[in-house]
């Protein structure tokens, strides 16, 4: 009964081995540069631009990327680094969901010499030479352009609601300090609302609603990002409203839909945030293997995009 | 000797379906009167551009996603089963609907009938898991929940497809009747849905099923069939919620529409009544309980607090809603005061 | 079977005690030949890459809290329930002992204030430090946990309400208090917790070592196996997960069993947070959404039936241990993008589960047919 049983999986093991032998006998190309990338997932366009720009990059330059996607969970990034560790990967690029709980594992990989380098959002460790380099924009810096920019158009007076992206992600956190930082100095310009939208469009939307309900008489609004902005815009105009005008709006990240509203005459201002990590990131691997120091945070250039820039931008948008 | 069954009969025995309605329905009018008295601006209705206006139209609106779903939930549990990818199905409709909506020239009833005909075969996928195959529900829908974003995604490429589509818009966004047309969908499918259980033997043929599947088959009817039914049709009402989901932010956002609302769904036909071991089924009951859950999260925010510790008073809501319609929490209670009377 | 007519008896017997033990035991083999084709298939479609030692450490390493965790949800499936709390009850453990250990502590003011605050201080001297010391928060959490599962196998039992609506609330109640003892992931600086990190390893060739936690894992997986099939109370699982009404009529405690069955599961997801925080080094109120169902996965790929009653916790190890080379298989293929890699881990746990579901109903027909 037992080794009747038996036969079935010996028959499955032994064709599984062949067929394995078979597909692992195909891959003899010559010996490419083998980068790791763990990324956080797939849940907005501008995660999704940043992955096609590393993507493409590595492409461009006859790199092997090994790409790992984590579903926004941070124990499968840390399985993923583990397994780029076990395949000895030259490089791991790492794009860390949350700040804490990577020194295990950064460890295991300077251990076995893999340098690492962090995209779009840095961590926090004791031991800074856990990872070589962070290349990210300047999230701040986006905050405080924000910032600046609505102190100047509301004359440094009036009543702000803020749409915070995901708790405790650390653009979020970034974006909500550079923005008070900005407007410290005016002290007439209140946020009266807070609250989180959750990066996404319906919660922008929903949350956006409620403030209007509330009674407070709102200024203008600062998104944490274009998405929560564009759905905070349809709610204002379901309450006959016009955004952009009697709301004055600013957000961040400059995507193509952002260009569109502002277009429309609906969005007064954008800041850039760049997504498109992968040239910078490449030519820092490029200088590690050549031997080079790498600075340890290098940041990428933005700008802002005001209302009158928008309709001869629009086309030359990338995402 | 006539012997008197009118004394015998307890007073005020209500019907059973109406006993079962009354709990969650008592639950709501607290919930609303709590914020009757204590959030201002809750009960503030104004018409606004022909349409009416205000906090409570907004319950409506965002519970209608709810409220479709629990349609479809409803006969799902009453057959024993449960359907956790009722969120995912939503994603893939709105997906599919949004893609074909910018496909030029494109009739808009093929897009409406595309986006429900994919939602129909995920129901048929997990019907035949289930009811064919007989893998347990939970894990059978599982499949579909993680695979299905991913399904979502693939249809969309990864993008958030937007559309400014003026008919499907009006199904997200428009009004009829002063009350956003949501509601409107909610209403016709609840009388479509309430038709086909009540009027025909569809409604004895489910509750039979959930009750005792050995003895309904003894009784000639194929419960695989039901079953299979019950889950093409939890995928019908999914694709109505997902088409709504999405032409209420006239975009395809494959992350996040319907992100954990089967949860809400369950939940809100177990709080109408609806038993999660299958049988007797509440149609209006899931209602009221997506309206009590929706109330709940807009109570929330009205009132500032954080939306994730916003779970905590939902959970208590529920268990003590739970509680109360439990006959041994009843018999406890009854305990409790009968002997404080002999005290 | 023998010539003799006296022996032929026994040799049937003996057949027929043969098929039984192997028929029971099958669904357990299929999974664990499932795990050696996975990994064999890796071995052989990666090269010698995956084939190291490292893998099969890190296949431990990397889900010995979904393993504490999942153990304890055997328990639960085998008496008949299910508990959907386990995820939220992690993260709520790790973000409270992160808590304690980085930002509250004791108050000791009033200590230095009381005339005996000499006495009291030098009694207390370990509570005095800034910190609450870990292994009390580790304590501390563990009881909770505890008392939280109690409380859901309370109102599921006295009550009779449906175990999946009660640990749902339940897992609404830990993720929202999570957020309400910290709202943000906390990294973990505690000396203690760094020191066990480091000092507490097996080490083996070339720099791989087995860490701490992948010992609690084999321990709790060795308790568990010990209290399913050598105590009264494993037994009385098996039991009331069959037939309730059966079980209490031969006299088993049903209810104070179903309470036990779910003060273990909590306690058991509160392990699992504990793992958690040494694993990460870090707490996070937002982790582990969706874990239950990894979890529950787990439990019905090694074997387990989710009407309960049949189902080894070997079987929920092994499942753990697919689980975990399927998302391996896929990081060394590297190739597949975030919505293929979704679709990918769906199908393939559909067609464990649908290799399960075959190969345990073949044996339970054979069964069947060799008693009848």
């Amino acid at each position: 009964m037992l080794k009747r049983f038996l036969r079935v999986p010996t028959r499955l093991l032994c064709s599984c081995l062949l067929l394995a032998f078979m597909i692992a006998g195909c891959d003899r190309g010559p010996k490419k540069l083998v980068v790791g990338f763990s990324q956080i997932g797939a849940e907005s366009e501008w995660r999704t631009a940043e992955t096609e720009s590393i993507r493409s990059e590595a492409a461009k330059r006859g790199i092997r990327l090994q790409f790992a996607d984590a579903q926004q969970k941070q124990e499968n990034q840390i399985r993923a680094v583990r397994s780029f560790i076990a395949q000895k990967v030259d490089v791991i690029i790492l794009a860390p969901v949350i700040e804490p709980g990577w020194e295990p594992v950064l460890r295991e990989a300077k251990q076995e010499g893999i340098p690492v380098i962090l995209a779009d959002r840095g961590i926090s460790v004791t031991d800074l030479s856990l990872y070589v380099t962070l290349v990210s924009p300047d999230v701040v810096e986006e905050g405080r352009m924000a910032g600046r920019w609505l102190a100047t158009k509301l004359n440094g007076k009036g009543n702000i609601a803020e749409l915070l992206g995901t708790p405790g992600s650390s653009p979020a956190i970034d974006r909500q300090n550079g923005f008070r930082e900005a407007i410290a100095a005016y002290p007439d310009l209140k946020i009266v609302k807070s609250q989180s939208g959750d990066f996404t469009r319906a919660k922008g939307k929903e949350v956006m609603e409620a403030f209007l309900k509330s009674g407070e008489k709102i200024d203008a609004l600062y998104a944490h990002n274009d998405d929560m902005a564009i759905g905070a815009i349809q709610a204002i105009e379901e309450t006959g409203k016009k955004p952009g005008v009697d709301i004055i709006i600013v957000s961040i990240d400059a995507v193509r839909g952002a260009f569109q509203a502002m277009v429309e005459g609906k969005l007064n201002c954008t800041v850039e945030c760049n997504p498109l990590l992968g040239p910078p990131i490449f030519d820092a691997i490029e200088a590690i293997r050549a031997g080079k120091t790498v600075p340890k945070k290098i940041s990428l250039k933005e700008q802002l995009f005001e209302q009158s820039q928008a309709k001869e931008l629009l086309p030359t948008r990338r995402y | 000797m006539k012997l008197d069954y009118a004394q015998s009969r307890q007073p005020f025995a209500l019907p059973g379906w109406l006993a079962k309605l009354i709990w969650p329905v008592a639950a709501l009018a607290l919930l609303l009167a709590f914020n009757l008295f204590f959030t201002k601006q809750f009960f503030k209705l104004e018409i606004r551009d022909g349409h009416f206006y205000g906090c409570l139209i907004d319950i409506l609106n965002r519970g209608s996603q709810v409220m479709l779903l629990s349609l479809g939930m409803t006969l799902v549990l009453a057959t024993g089963g449960v359907d956790l990818s009722v969120g995912a199905v939503m994603a893939i409709a709105g997906a599919v609907a949004a893609e074909m909506i910018n496909v030029p020239a494109m009739p808009f009833p093929l897009v409406i009938a595309a986006a429900l005909a994919i939602s129909v075969l995920a129901g048929v996928w997990n019907g035949l898991l289930v009811g064919v195959f007989r893998i347990q529900p939970i894990v059978a829908t599982l499949v579909l929940m993680v695979a299905g974003r991913g399904v979502a995604q693939l249809i969309t490429g990864g993008q958030y497809t937007t559309f400014t589509d003026s008919r499907l818009v009006f199904l997200g966004n428009g009004h009829f009747l002063g009350l956003p047309f949501p509601v409107t969908i909610v209403a016709v499918m609840f009388a479509i849905t309430a038709i086909l259980t009540r009027k025909t033997a569809l409604g004895l043929f489910v509750e039979s099923v959930g009750d005792n599947e050995t003895a309904s088959h003894y009784a000639g009817i194929s419960s695989r069939t039901v079953k299979f039914m019950a889950y093409v049709f939890a995928g019908f009402c999914a694709g109505l919620a997902g088409i709504v989901a999405a032409a209420n932010i006239k975009c395809a956002d494959s992350n996040h529409i319907g992100l954990f609302l089967e949860l809400d769904a369950i939940l809100a036909v177990v709080v109408g009544g609806t038993a999660l071991a299958g049988g007797r089924f509440y149609l209006f009951g899931s209602i009221v309980g997506a309206l009590l859950i929706q109330t709940l999260t807009t109570t929330m925010y009205m009132r500032d607090v954080s939306p994730e510790v916003a779970p905590v008073p939902k959970a208590i809501v529920i268990i003590l809603v739970c509680l109360i319609q439990s006959p041994a929490f009843h018999q406890q209670v009854r305990k409790l005061f009968t002997r404080k009377a002999t005290a | 079977m023998t010539q003799s007519a006296g022996n032929t008896t026994l040799d049937y017997g003996r057949e027929r005690a043969r098929m039984r033990i192997a028929s029971k035991y099958i669904p357990l083999l299929a999974t664990a030949s499932v795990v050696v084709i996975l990994y064999v298939y890796g071995c052989a479609a990666y090269g010698p890459r995956f084939a190291s030692l490292r893998v099969l450490v890190d296949l431990f390493k990397d889900n010995a809290f979904l393993g504490v965790a999942a153990i304890g949800a055997t328990f639960v499936i085998l008496s008949g329930g299910i508990d959907l709390s386990v995820g939220a009850v992690v993260a709520f453990t790790s973000i409270l002992i992160a808590a304690f250990c980085e930002h509250h502590g004791v108050n000791c003011d009033y200590l230095r204030r009381s005339p005996d605050a000499a006495v009291a201080f030098y009694r207390y001297r370990h509570l005095a430090t800034h910190h609450l010391h870990p292994l009390l928060a580790i304590g501390v959490s563990l009881v909770l946990g505890s008392l939280f599962g109690a409380l859901q196998g309370c109102i599921i039992h006295f009550y009779r309400q449906p175990p999946f609506l009660v640990t749902l609330a339940g897992m609404f109640f830990a993720r929202g208090m999570g957020f309400v003892i910290h709202p943000q992931s906390l990294g973990i600086k505690q000396p203690f917790y760094i020191a066990f990190l480091n000092d507490i390893k097996i080490p083996l060739v070339a720099g791989v070592d087995i860490p701490f936690t992948v010992m609690c894992l084999a321990v709790v997986f060795l308790v568990a196996l010990f209290i399913a099939h050598y105590t009264r109370f494993g037994r009385a699982v098996y039991a009331i997960g069959d037939d309730e009404q059966s079980a209490t009529l031969m006299g088993l405690p049903a209810g104070r069993t179903k309470i036990m069955v779910y003060t273990l599961a909590g306690f058991t997801s509160a392990l699992a947070g504990v793992v958690y925080t040494f694993y990460m080094q870090s707490g996070d109120p937002a982790s582990c959404i969706g874990f239950e169902l990894d979890a529950i996965a787990a439990v019905v790929i090694g074997g387990t039936l989710l009407s309960g009653g049949v189902g080894f916790v070997g079987g929920t190890a092994m499942g753990v241990l697919i689980l975990g080379l399927i998302q391996n298989l896929i990081i060394f293929n590297g190739k597949l993008n975030s919505w293929w890699t979704r679709i990918a881990v769906g199908l393939l746990v559909l067609v464990f589960i649908a290799i399960q579901n075959v190969v345990t109903a073949a044996s339970r027909r054979t069964t069947r047919a060799a008693a009848g």
